[in-house]
């Protein structure tokens, strides 16, 4: 048990008095590498947003442990501090606020540096920024923080195929390699062959309804028959 | 004075505490000034009874620098300035006004006329940093001869609990400014009057208004330009509420008499996005460091 860092356990949440993850079961181990598969309006990014406590959404039921302590009600800056950190799909523009400000504040000395991200650190964050600019920003202030866990939401949205090669190399390199642990959102799947995961989780209608240790065998299933074929799958998840 | 590199003026509570001059530059309390130079008069409407007068006839290099103090209970100031830059001069004023404590309950009444001879050239920084029971009347005129030039970067780092802010720019031919306020409410009940007279043929004016409206602020920032005159002025007024017990009220009023005249303006309101400030949270920072962090950036916008 003391393996797992992430345990999630019967999750119902709402977002403007709708229900949207209808009961959610997942664990994640130290070092360990989730996909979690689904289409558009499944409730990946929700799940991912309240895993990192976004106050927007209302748990309704169930219960969030992280590193075996309960979390659920704890707000976003106390976790990023136990160590989950999220890369969003869409980060919002900060404007007045260089991205070089941000890091210096949240940092707390360590210092990392990418490369590619040296021409965009005295700009305003997000502010122009242009798909692959706010993926490589987003993994920096990841990295400066010192994460556990990292949540990818959609990090493959909006990158052609040379940026994607190219931020899984620095994924592989400054996550993989030390041992933090990584779920991956996605509705496209390209990534997974770059990062191969220990498990996929196909998510529909609030429920992750398939779990596999062979993401090309449930990326196969999907591509050929949709998602509608695992919903008559008879191992469901859950 | 061989080795002096500024010049300047202190008062502490009604008493002068240091003036220090230079050559080339006059520095003096108001009612010295008024016994001394006959010509002032004319600016200062009578006799003042406390205030400074800074008169800059030859080009320096250096800032200037005023200062003026609350450090006692319940002390009323009631200032007369004036600052007289002859031509061709550039200049820079580096100016604050405070209170030594919070709950003070201190009043600071300040007229100030500040005149910019044909093709002189003023920095003027003000600075306000006042107590939380504090009553504070700036009233500046500013009085631009042909060809000159002003900046005016205003900022309250703490605001008192009433401002009244009066600000009115006469300006002559060709003459320019540049007005940069920064209004932050806390606690606080802020007026702002601000005036560009575009007197002077082909004359220009710009404002640039920020609003922060905190806890407990009520802000009403009045704005306008006045053309009478071919001449060019802007108005850029942006209000950010940060807390639901605070109000921003923007009145910008444009007026053109002359038909090749060209005002424009923008102004705005909003509040705190909860995404960015969601954001900010998720990267580790508390509620307040984000929103902190959000509002120096709409300063700086």
């Amino acid at each position: 048990m003391k393996n797992i860092l992430l345990k999630i356990e019967k999750l119902k949440a709402e977002g403007d008095s709708k229900e949207i993850l209808k009961g959610i079961n997942l664990r994640i181990k130290r070092g360990e590498i989730q996909a979690l598969f689904g289409p558009n309006a499944s409730g990946k990014s929700t799940l991912a947003q309240i895993i990192s406590g976004n106050p927007k959404y209302k748990i309704t039921g169930g219960k969030v442990f992280f590193e075996g302590k309960e979390i659920t009600k704890l707000v976003p800056e106390k976790r990023v501090k136990l160590g989950i950190v999220l890369v969003w799909q869409s980060p919002p523009a900060v404007k007045g606020v260089k991205l070089s400000q941000l890091l210096e504040k949240i940092s707390k000395g360590r210092e990392f540096k990418i490369e590619e991200a040296k021409d965009f650190l005295e700009r305003e964050i997000n502010v122009d920024f242009s798909g692959g600019e706010k993926k490589i920003s987003e993994l920096l202030q990841v990295l400066s923080l010192n994460p556990k866990l990292v949540i990818f939401d959609e990090i493959d949205s909006g990158l052609d195929i040379k940026n994607l090669e190219k931020m899984t190399k620095i994924i592989k390199e400054k996550l993989v390699k030390n041992n933090i642990s990584i779920l991956l959102i996605t509705h496209w799947g390209q990534i997974l062959d770059f990062l191969k995961p220990n498990i996929t989780n196909v998510i529909l209608d609030g429920r992750i309804i398939c779990k596999s240790k062979d993401y090309r065998k449930v990326l196969k299933t999907i591509k050929k028959y949709g998602y509608e074929k695992c919903k008559k799958c008879k191992f469901l998840a859950d | 004075m061989k080795n002096v590199k500024s010049a300047n003026f202190w008062q502490i509570d009604h008493k002068v505490k240091n003036i220090l001059q230079v050559k080339g530059v006059i520095v003096s309390s108001s009612p010295v000034a008024w016994e001394k130079f006959y010509w002032t008069r004319k600016y200062f409407e009578k006799k003042p009874k406390e205030g400074y007068f800074v008169w800059i006839k030859k080009q320096v290099n250096f800032p200037l620098s005023t200062c003026i103090t609350i450090a006692s209970p319940k002390i009323y100031q009631n200032l007369r300035n004036l600052l007289v830059i002859e031509k061709n001069i550039k200049a820079k004023a580096n100016v604050v006004c405070n209170a030594k404590e919070n709950f003070l309950y201190g009043k600071h009444f300040a007229k100030g006329k500040l005149i910019l001879k044909q093709g002189s050239f003023l920095v003027y920084n003000h600075v306000h940093k006042w107590g939380e029971k504090d009553f504070v009347s700036p009233d500046y005129q500013f009085i631009l001869e042909k060809n000159s030039r002003l900046i005016y970067n205003y900022q309250n780092l703490f605001p008192p609990e009433n401002l009244e802010l009066k600000t009115t720019i006469f300006s002559g031919e060709k003459s320019s400014s540049n007005l940069n306020f920064l209004i932050n409410g806390l606690n606080s009940k802020i007026r702002v009057k601000d005036a560009i007279l575009l007197e002077g043929k082909n004359s220009q004016g710009i404002v640039k208004l920020r609003l922060v409206g905190r806890e407990n602020s009520q802000i009403l920032a009045q704005s306008i330009i006045s053309a009478n005159v071919p001449a060019r002025g802007h108005l850029d007024c942006q209000g950010l509420l940060v807390d639901k017990t605070s109000k921003i009220a923007l009145l910008p009023q444009l007026i053109c008499r002359n038909k090749e005249a060209q005002i424009t303006h923008e102004a705005s309101i909003g509040k705190i996005s909860e995404e960015e400030l969601t954001y900010l949270r998720m990267r580790g920072l508390t509620e307040k460091e984000a929103i902190d962090l959000i509002v120096s950036g709409f300063l700086k916008k």
